[in-house]
């Protein structure tokens, strides 16, 4: 038994006994920390798997936020689970049944883990890890592949490039001239690798752009191929802020805070929230940024800003906090998060181009104008997520008027 | 075995040592505030320990002093982290252990 699979057994065993706990336990208190842990552990499983976009989110939002949410859920529901009659409800039972059969007999269709002949070897993902790792390990042939890996077919990764493997590492658009020739399409005319060239798209880039990807393939995934999707979730998350402002704000003649428990008289958590709250937004601004080149982007980075906020008002209160940033200012940012990620992808259309086909932004060099564009998604995103997790944050810890 | 290996090695090894410590004061010790101490006061431990393994077997500088960074800034943070729950449980009025039996 490989150790991979081991260790994942061994998590994925923790993983639902953790579910069991927070169903059992009737302190709502313990549940809510048992959700964080369920969330750590999982993030275990996802590096595990090598997938650390997945793995950083999850440890953020999974871990982090949500856990601090729950908690200042807890402010309102309080700590305890009413008291109910165990009985068993038989419907409920057949029907939890049924789907989890369902679920399994549809795992039955997928292919095996670790599967090297597995759809997502194959298409459109490993064209841009091929491209990615070319160019970010430096020269070829520097690392060696493991034992009994296939660099042809690795390097050919579709069964439509036939023909022999030029030598020149710099020709980086043989593939697709392979495609076309194969398909009986139009070879399009071949370019020097140095020379920039004037169409947008993802062919014949130089060879020091990462072939118009950035370096990080999550990134190019979902702020470029899947750029639509990742607006709307942007968007949803704009919704749900505005919907908890609508539900849980007072109104504003009665004063957007009532006085609650100041920590600042601690005077260890004070020094030490001082001192790590720079290096918290710090930390934020690099993930969002370096989103493109490593695990990261608009989502973890907000949650981390958005903790910083809420240190800062767990510590010094949130009439501090109020006055660094007043509701109305959150209330505004979490909608220019959203304009700004629509609104590049509307520059991207008067420039001549699709929505959101960042490549537009700078024509010259298409890969840095898609790095430019994705950092501004990014940054749209972030922004967005971290403002409405402080207002989830704000009226969970506000006391009803009520 | 590379002499970074072999420090690498001694110093996961006691980290796991440490932890596993840790691990078992929290099951055994009597009370919320001893196993409170156990559990931090490993934890604290034992990630440096293992961080600065890990920085000897890396062979980038950007990524070794991105690991001492991590174990710096938990050096600070987690023994605050501890420093809050155990005030907390304090304020709330929770006795610490006697031998004598509860206050």
């Amino acid at each position: 038994m490989n150790a991979v699979v081991l260790i994942d057994t061994l998590l994925l065993l923790l993983v639902t006994a953790t579910a069991v706990a927070i169903i059992e336990v009737r302190s709502l208190y313990a549940s809510s920390i048992l959700t964080g842990i369920y969330s750590l552990l999982m993030a275990l499983v996802w590096v595990n798997m090598h997938s650390m976009d997945v793995s950083f989110t999850e440890a953020a939002v999974g871990g982090g936020i949500s856990t601090i949410l729950l908690i200042g859920t807890l402010v309102h529901v309080g700590r305890e689970e009413k008291p109910i009659k165990k009985r068993l409800h038989v419907p409920a039972l057949i029907f939890t049944a049924l789907t989890g059969a369902a679920l399994i007999y549809g795992t039955l269709d997928m292919p095996r883990f670790g599967d090297p002949a597995a759809p997502i070897h194959h298409y459109r993902v490993p064209e841009m890890m091929a491209q990615t790792v070319g160019f970010v390990n430096g020269t070829p042939g520097k690392q060696k592949p493991p034992e009994g890996f296939d660099v042809e077919r690795y390097r050919r990764f579709d069964g439509r490039v036939t023909g022999p493997i030029p030598d020149d590492p710099k020709d980086t658009a043989w593939r697709e001239r392979s495609i076309l020739q194969t398909e009986g399409l139009i070879v399009p005319q071949v370019r020097a690798a140095h020379e920039p060239h004037a169409e947008p798209g993802h062919h014949l880039h130089p060879p020091d752009d990462f072939n118009g990807h950035v370096p990080n393939s999550v990134t190019s995934l979902l702020a470029a191929y899947r750029g639509y999707d990742t607006m709307f979730e942007t968007t949803v998350i704009f919704t749900a802020g505005v919907s908890l402002i609508l539900l849980l704000r007072r109104p504003r003649r009665e004063g957007y805070l009532q006085p609650g428990a100041v920590m600042s008289d601690q005077v260890i958590l004070r020094v030490v929230a001082k001192l790590s709250i720079p290096f918290i937004l710090l930390f934020g601004f690099y993930v969002i940024t370096h989103g493109e080149l490593g695990p990261g982007g608009g989502f973890q980075g907000g949650v981390v800003l958005a903790t910083a906020f809420i240190l800062y008002a767990l510590i010094f209160g949130r009439a501090a906090l109020y006055r660094v940033v007043p509701p109305p200012v959150s209330d505004m940012l979490t909608g220019v998060g959203v304009l700004i990620y629509s609104g590049t992808g509307a520059v991207c259309m008067l420039l001549g181009g699709k929505f959101l086909d960042y490549s537009m932004l700078n024509p010259a060099l298409p890969g840095d104008g898609e790095s430019l564009g994705m950092t501004l998604v990014e940054y749209g995103v972030g922004i967005t997520v971290s403002m409405v997790m402080l207002t989830i944050f704000n009226q969970l810890a506000e006391e009803r008027s009520t | 075995m590379h002499w970074n290996e072999v420090v690498c090695t001694v110093l996961l090894a006691l980290g796991c040592v440490i932890n596993f410590s840790g691990s078992y004061g929290v099951l055994k010790f009597p009370d919320f505030y001893a196993r409170l101490h156990a559990a931090g006061k490993t934890d604290s431990l034992a990630q440096v320990l293992i961080l600065l393994g890990l920085v000897f077997v890396t062979p980038d500088l950007l990524t070794q002093v991105k690991l001492m960074l991590v174990a710096f800034i938990l050096l600070i943070v987690a023994p605050t982290a501890t420093f809050a729950i155990t005030k907390a449980a304090h304020l709330d009025g929770l006795a610490p252990w006697t031998r004598g039996g509860r206050q």
